[in-house]
């Protein structure tokens, strides 16, 4: 089959030593960041974005990808351990696996979330080698129209899917797509709103903005948190889950698999949407609902499957459609444009090396990790002594220096602390910087799309409607507009009991969860981007998020 | 953005659906700003002349989005909206200093090259903010820039600026 030779080839690309050096790079910095408080996977992938422009481009998405989904498993370590949740993603095993670490199961709560995440990254790693192509050929079809329509699917999920407030991530994509028109003018080269600043005509850098929202702003809030650096002192051992375990927690690494799967396809998918349902879906199909919160193997098997089976297959609409599902990706999708690459439909056939083999670099990483994490759990949480100030410092001047590289100009460097201030103020006043990065990502290929469907059509709006594909998206669109304007008002008609029952189960942290009681039991809210809990981690039991951006 | 905080946010009191009085006008600062921006960017666009769809001007796309912008923004100054916000603590003045630090690394940068400036940022950092020891700031303030320096100089072929204290010893 042609699938099966591409990953052969593929394959042969990542057992490159240096392909292989770079995947091994990857999972490791990944879990590294996963366990230490400060630094999350965006901000992490943000500073690294300088570096990676000097790399060969295969191997920076594969050492990318490897800082992705390596953080997933790592932040799991200290879920556990700490009950301090690593990067959003992992808040729903605080739940079950700290009482399991309380109950001195600790290492088979590991160990169960190792083989839960290897399982969970490998299925969905299948269902990309041989989704991927279908869709792509099914993309190379589409017009100009269909274009914007999933462009504007994807930004609409990301701003109503937001935890905040969906006016908020509305206003943000919008400045966003401002700050994307800075610079020239793509058809006739005219200066736009460039103020007479010649380093602005070639527009705002992405790794600067990249840079300052999220590495920045994150490293300069750390200055506000006051949190002491924890010790474990749980004796780890038992890892590798006994007969019983493996046997309890089969069905819910199957289940999670298969729905981590699909909601990481979706626009805004990934993490911890694809967590939150996991875990909401085993305590409905739980025969004794109540041993969940209480150290339930099931509780923690299948949300840690579930969200790396979302961040692997969240890869596929970047690979295929060249729309990045959440922030991470969105990073991923900045440093392929640094090298010159577009990811679209096109990137399989007209960069097949690269294409193949970050896909067959995954299923290697994913073993890799597992071998990493089950004997090696105790390593890294000796990272937890380094020093946060230590790390902030540090991490600064490696900013800085990483983006005068870029262009070896000073005016980036006030570029990157602009956006940091900027960074840091959204996060005072509720804003997300998701909206903002996504839509500063997408702006100039949907103007260009905009404007190719204008002509394409003569002028005329009505090409949205007559595009067989762009009509089904904006319907698709429309009727989510509806469900969510009447949903919302029939929720708030019936908020009184729901919020009554939401208090009489107390206990139950998957309803906790949701921001909003009246959204009632097992119906969690989900965040923009795999790593952005923003006030997703409420729950009544106050989990303690790290200082940790682990969650732009 | 999100993330920690969460446990301040978490415990904070609950705030009523619509805030009043002065709450009502902390939370109007940051829409009304973004109004303005909305507006001047349309402004902006305009000036830069709209044309027709077929025949795009420069300033078309733009001023679509200055609306959207705008038309968000006043959305949320009627509606400011009770997620919760992080509290603004005597902390955040550190974060002033934090930025006034980079800013002086950043001029600094330019005039006198990067072992200084990285040694005067990363000594006053690792004290004020990160509590070191004297003896561990010491250490890290001069073997923390010159490694970097060798990595990113030397390694990553980054051409770092013409550095003072390199020259005074060679």
């Amino acid at each position: 089959m042609d699938t099966i030779s591409n990953l052969g080839q593929g394959f042969s690309v990542a057992f490159d030593p240096m392909n292989l050096l770079f995947v091994f790079i990857g999972v490791v910095v990944g879990t590294a960041i996963g366990v230490l408080p400060g630094l999350g996977p965006t901000a992490t992938i943000a500073l690294l974005l300088p570096i990676t422009y000097t790399m060969d481009p295969t191997s920076s998405i594969i050492m990318l990808a490897g800082i992705y989904y390596g953080s997933m498993y790592g932040g799991t370590i200290t879920s556990v351990l700490l009950r301090l949740p690593g990067e959003a993603a992992s808040v729903v095993t605080t739940f079950d696996g700290y009482q399991m670490t309380k109950q001195g199961r600790a290492g088979t709560a590991l160990g169960i979330s190792a083989i839960g995440s290897f399982i969970g990254g490998t299925v969905a790693i299948i269902g990309l080698t041989f989704l991927a192509p279908m869709l792509a050929q099914l993309a190379l079809a589409m017009g100009p129209a269909a274009y914007v329509a999933l462009m504007v699917l994807g930004l609409f999920l990301v701003t109503s899917l937001g935890t905040g407030s969906t006016f908020k991530s509305l206003c943000m994509a919008g400045v966003g797509l401002l700050l994307s028109t800075v610079g020239q003018d793509p058809i006739d080269g005219s200066a736009r709103f460039t103020f007479g600043q010649a380093p602005l005509l070639s527009g705002f850098d992405f790794v600067a903005v990249a840079m300052g929202l999220f590495g920045v702003a994150e490293l300069l809030r750390s200055l506000e948190q006051t949190e002491k650096a924890q010790i474990v002192k749980t004796k780890i051992k038992n890892i590798w889950p006994s007969r019983k375990d493996m046997r309890d927690s089969a069905g819910a690494m199957g289940r999670g698999s298969v729905l981590g799967f699909f909601i990481g396809i979706l626009p805004g998918g990934g993490g911890v949407i694809s967590s939150l349902a996991s875990y909401a879906m085993e305590k409905r199909r739980a025969k004794d609902p109540s041993r969940f919160g209480k150290g339930a193997i099931e509780g923690v098997a299948g949300p840690e499957t579930a969200n790396n089976a979302s961040s692997s297959s969240a890869f596929i609409p970047l690979l295929v459609l060249g729309i990045p599902a959440n922030v991470v990706l969105a990073m991923i999708f900045g440093a392929l444009l640094m090298q010159g690459i577009t990811p679209g439909p096109q990137l399989m056939t007209e960069h097949s090396d690269l294409f193949w083999g970050v896909i067959a670099s995954m299923y290697i990483g994913n073993l890799m990790l597992l071998v990493l994490n089950i004997p090696l759990v105790g390593v890294f949480i000796q990272m937890l002594k380094v020093r946060q100030g230590i790390l902030v410092a540090f991490s600064l001047l490696i900013v800085m220096i990483g983006v005068y590289s870029i262009n070896n100009s000073a005016f980036d460097m006030w570029v990157v602390l602009g956006f940091g201030i900027l960074g840091w103020i959204m996060s005072k006043t509720g804003f997300e910087p998701g909206p903002l990065v996504l839509a500063f990502v997408l702006g100039p290929i949907l103007e260009k799309s905009f404007r190719q469907s204008m002509l394409v059509s003569g002028g005329s709006l009505e090409i949205f409607v007559t595009d067989p594909a762009s009509a089904v998206i904006f319907a698709a669109i429309a009727v989510m507009i509806l469900a969510k304007l009447f949903g919302g008002r029939l929720k708030t008609r019936q908020s009184r009991p729901a919020t009554t029952e939401a208090h009489a189960d107390g206990e139950d942290p998957a309803t906790a969860i949701a921001p909003n009681p009246a959204e009632g039991p097992e119906q969690p809210r989900p965040t923009n981007s795999s790593d952005a809990p923003a006030n997703t981690e409420q729950t009544p039991e106050k989990v303690p998020v790290s200082t940790r951006s682990g969650t732009p | 953005m999100p993330s920690a905080t969460t446990d301040t946010a978490a415990s904070a009191p609950v705030t009523p659906a619509v805030p009043t009085g002065t709450a009502r006008k902390k939370r109007s600062i940051a829409p009304a700003a973004l109004l303005v921006l909305g507006v001047g960017a349309g402004i902006g666009s305009w000036q830069l002349r709209l044309g027709s769809l077929q025949h795009p001007e420069p300033g078309l796309w733009p001023f679509a989005i200055s609306l959207l912008v705008a038309f968000s923004a006043l959305i949320l100054l009627i509606r400011p909206g009770d997620d919760p916000v992080e509290q603004w603590t005597r902390k955040s003045w550190s974060i002033g200093a934090g930025i006034g630090i980079l800013a002086a690394f950043i001029l600094l940068f330019g005039a006198v090259g990067f072992l200084l400036p990285a040694a005067l940022t990363l000594g006053v950092w690792l004290r004020v903010f990160g509590g070191e020891s004297w003896r561990s700031t010491l250490v890290l303030a001069i073997a923390g820039p010159a490694v970097l320096y060798v990595i990113f100089n030397n390694l990553l072929g980054v051409p770092l600026p013409d550095d003072v204290l390199l020259r005074a010893f060679s």
